[in-house]
């Protein structure tokens, strides 16, 4: 049976003649007991569509059916409501209730639903979702993913026959996007919902049956996912990715081997080892890349000893976060830090330009005594860029302007009622007596650097940027002191493919021009081998280990025991191993294509085909 | 802030955090009562020691108790000191020009201060071993009868359930915009209270504009799960009574009539 049906629909937010259309022209269909995702850059209606199937939207014209049901019809939308259920973005707005159990129950009771009825709902949905453990616990203690799984049990207590999911992982980090898509693909395949996946990850779209790429509003592809993600010409125009592993694969057959498109590290390594011969161990390089260049405290660099910290000390939450944590970031680090939530990495770096202090940098700090017999552990070291943390008389206003901190999702942070007064915040509080000439010169060289045009923003209200320019905006808005070192939280969360690679590189060019170091705090392992020369895993309060990703991801096990991904390259790399081709890369995409064309090379392979 | 239940309670287990919490709210109301109805030190005594029993009971520690004092601890000292110097009474005991001492006004001033201490420290005691989620369903609960009068009970239990949601998410939210422009070289500690108030024009601002946005986005995930109003809801949770609530009421009837016996028959303080 047809569950979802669009006849020639469109929709437009605004009320005039020229208001353009959020979608022109859409029909589709998609059958009960289908899995489709939708694709689509930002703004390309693909949020309009999960809101016009189940009525919190009306179209414009054209028809809207689920299962039969004309959605225009109000007596239908409760009946419809029940049957297509929706998930969306953000984990934390989408819950009613701070226990799990009743915010599960706000759905069935919504429509009426006995008592009784709904504890056994409420036990399906929480099995379903594989929370079940979790029936009186606060959402607020739960992590993204677990958080997204009670949305999806909120909505499947209703017994929904088709679910929608609204970019429901853009938000949350691989483990979380991990957790979400099994339990999304489970949903489909053993209670037969329908599904309908909003994403901008093409490895998620090519779990689906289906996929269907929107442009401006319309359809403009669609097909088998495998064969939709594979043309990279018309994903170019529509502002999409191509995924990392077809771009490798191009590489590859640029480079002469002889291989297809695959879209997973397992069809790849199966490719590779089908063209290259076993036994062949590529040549050992040790160079000097990552060496590690201890840091010294000084101009750009970070040195930590013996770090501790606890929360709430003294009291039933005390929790204790860094348990000496052990650190060296030598100047013109591209530095990575990554661990997952609670491993301590954010108290670690908020330490960083004291947002939370040593506790003998407190003003009313006074030094313990120790007791009779007992020896004080040794105090902790905490010197950077040259300013010594666990000094109270350390001018610590100079210290945040030398050490820059982006936090995760900057854009929220933003206030001033123009863009060019948002960057000149920092600015102002930091510098006293700037004439206005210096402050504008500042700020406009600020805003150019993260590529802003000054002339066109500077007098907008940053309320009316698009999402990727507030992002941008936000950061202007701390490397206008220009820092020695620049500490970033998840730069790239919640941003698409594209968005990611354009802000990566943004940093490169700010580490390049404008700080000496850059520190940044991230959990897409890819991001880390791209781009960082070495990094440090959190595991528990302590750093577990600290190389550069060339050693770092040799080792995957270790990340994996600590609940760690690791990088595309690296799966290829070990399932090769396991084939008997041994690639030795840095698990730079470049680095790999190389080091495996060499290999093919070396073996008289097809390079000069 | 970072991963703290907001607000007083203190998480151990004892019969009465297992109180149902429309018990606890009632024998609040009646324990507030027989305070006010004590006219005499036996009164008071018999409050003070229903108190301390279900202090005792409770495992919070008594220093946690006391804390909640601190808040009125000015007030408790000037009612004190103005009742001390200016009650007028029969036994003088110490004079000077127009300050009289007497020791009926002694044994005011301390009663007064007693029962402004069993007062704060039995209210306290409420929060301390009741969660804000059980405090609400209570509330509710209680509330229920007033549906009648057209009272929009269920509408006023949800408001607070979402309030108590999304306390944690938008203090975490505050904390995480106050270190973001610290980081921007905002200062929120010194000046005077003008300049503070404008310090913190640069929080408060983002985080109103995450407000309405997050409000937003929940009207639109409650659509999306078929809310519509009270008409035909259900109500999952149901709070029920047990045989220690039975014990608490006896207690609590057993109090009041205490203190009011001892306030007919033995003489009064006030």
């Amino acid at each position: 049976m047809e569950a979802i049906r669009f006849e020639n629909v469109y929709f437009s937010y605004g009320e005039g003649e020229n208001e353009p259309f959020a979608l022109s022209g859409v029909s589709l269909s998609v059958e009960e007991g289908e899995f489709v995702a939708v694709l689509g850059h930002n703004g390309s209606g693909k949020s309009t569509l999960a809101r016009l199937t189940n009525g919190l939207l009306s179209p414009a014209s054209g028809k809207i059916s689920v299962f039969g049901m004309d959605a225009a019809e109000q007596k239908n939308l409760f009946e419809i409501r029940k049957n297509v259920g929706v998930v969306f973005q953000n984990p934390d707005n989408q819950t009613v209730a701070s226990i799990v159990e009743d915010d599960i129950a706000f759905g069935p009771e919504n429509v009426g639903i006995p008592r009784e009825e709904i504890g056994k709902r409420i036990d399906f949905a929480l099995n379903a979702v594989g929370m079940s453990e979790f029936r009186t616990a606060t959402p607020a203690r739960l992590s993204g993913g677990q958080k997204q799984r009670i949305a999806i049990a909120g909505v499947l207590a209703l017994r929904p026959k088709i679910m929608i999911l609204d970019e429901a992982t853009a938000m949350l980090d691989p483990r979380g996007r991990k957790e979400v898509i099994d339990v999304v693909l489970r949903l489909n395949r053993e209670e037969k919902i329908t599904v309908v996946l909003i994403t901008h990850f093409p490895e998620e779209a090519l779990l689906a049956d289906r996929a269907l790429v929107l442009n401006r509003g319309e359809i403009v592809m669609q097909g088998a996912p495998a064969d939709i993600l594979c043309r990279e010409e018309e994903l170019e125009t529509f502002n999409l990715a191509l995924p990392r592993s077809v771009e490798l694969c191009r590489a590859l057959r640029r480079g002469g081997l002889d291989i297809g498109d695959a879209l997973t590290p397992e069809a790849l390594a199966e490719e590779l080892l089908a063209v290259l011969p076993a036994g062949k161990t590529a040549e050992e390089e040790e160079g000097p890349k990552g060496a590690r260049a201890p840091g010294d405290g000084g101009r750009g660099s970070v040195l930590c000893r013996g770090l501790t910290h606890t929360y709430n000390p003294a009291s039933p939450f005390a929790t204790q976060a860094l348990r000496g944590v052990d650190a060296d970031i030598a100047a013109g680090e591209f530095f990575g830090v990554i661990g997952h939530t609670g491993s301590g990495k954010s108290t670690f770096v908020q330490h960083l330009n004291a947002l939370i202090k040593v506790p003998s940098a407190e003003k009313k700090y006074k030094p313990k005594k120790p007791k009779k017999g007992e020896t004080l552990p040794p105090a902790p070291v905490l010197k950077v860029d040259g300013f010594d943390l666990t000094d109270k008389r350390t001018d610590f206003r100079k210290l945040r302007s030398k050490v820059g901190m982006v936090f995760q999702y900057p854009e929220y942070q933003l206030f001033a009622e123009s863009v060019a007064a948002d960057v000149a915040f920092g600015l102002k509080n930091f510098s006293d007596g700037l004439t206005p000439e210096e402050t504008e010169r500042a700020v406009r060289e600020a805003l150019e650097t993260v590529g802003l045009d000054y002339a066109e923003v500077k007098d907008r209200s940053p309320f009316e940027l698009s999402g990727g320019q507030k992002r941008r905006a936000a950061i202007a808005g701390v490397i206008v002191t220009k820092p020695e070192i620049l500490v970033l939280d998840e730069p790239a969360a919640g941003l698409d493919p594209l968005g990611k690679r354009e802000i990566m590189q943004l940093l490169h060019k700010i580490h390049k021009e404008w700080c000496k170091t850059v520190i940044i705090v991230s959990h897409d392992m890819n991001e880390i081998s791209e781009n960082c020369t070495r990094a440090a895993v959190f595991s528990e309060g302590k750093i577990v280990a600290e190389e550069a990703p060339a050693e770092l991801f040799r080792n995957g096990g270790m990340l994996e025991s600590l609940g760690l991904d690791v990088p595309f390259t690296a799966k290829v790399t070990e399932l090769l191993g396991r084939g008997g081709v041994h690639i030795r890369s840095d698990f730079t995409a470049a680095d790999f294509a190389a080091k495996v064309l060499e290999y093919a090379g070396c073996a008289g392979g097809e390079r000069d085909a | 802030m970072r991963d703290v239940t907001f607000g007083q309670y203190y998480p151990v287990d004892s019969p009465v955090h297992r109180c149902d919490p429309r018990t606890k709210i009632l024998f609040l109301i009646v324990y507030i009562v027989a305070v006010f109805v004590a006219k005499n030190f036996y009164g008071l005594a018999a409050c003070a020691a229903v108190f301390l029993a279900v202090a005792a009971l409770s495992r919070v520690p008594f220093a946690s108790l006391l804390r909640s004092v601190r808040g009125i601890i000015f007030l408790l000292i000037f009612t004190a000191v103005l009742n001390l110097f200016f009650y007028s009474g029969e036994t003088v005991l110490w004079q000077w020009k127009f300050i009289t001492v007497t020791r009926e006004g002694v044994f005011y001033t301390i009663f007064l201060a007693v029962r402004l201490f069993l007062l704060v420290t039995g209210s306290a005691l409420l929060t301390l071993t009741t969660t804000p989620v059980s405090l609400t369903d209570g509330i509710e609960s209680l509330l229920y009868p007033l549906k009648i009068l057209h009272f929009p009970v269920h509408e006023l239990a949800l408001i607070m359930s979402i309030a108590l949601r999304f306390i944690p998410i938008l203090s975490d939210e505050a904390g995480r915009i106050i270190n973001a422009q610290k980081a921007r070289g905002a200062d929120f500690e010194t000046g005077g209270p003008v300049k503070r108030i404008k310090a913190l024009i640069p929080v408060l601002i983002p985080l109103l504009v995450s407000a309405f946005r997050r409000a937003d986005e929940l009207g639109d995930a409650m659509d999306a799960r078929c809310y519509s109003g009270s008409k035909v809801r259900t109500k999952y949770k149901k709070l029920t009574f047990a045989l220690r609530d039975l014990f608490a009421f006896l207690l609590c009837a057993a109090l009041l009539a205490g203190v009011i016996l001892f306030r007919a028959f033995l003489a009064n303080v006030i």
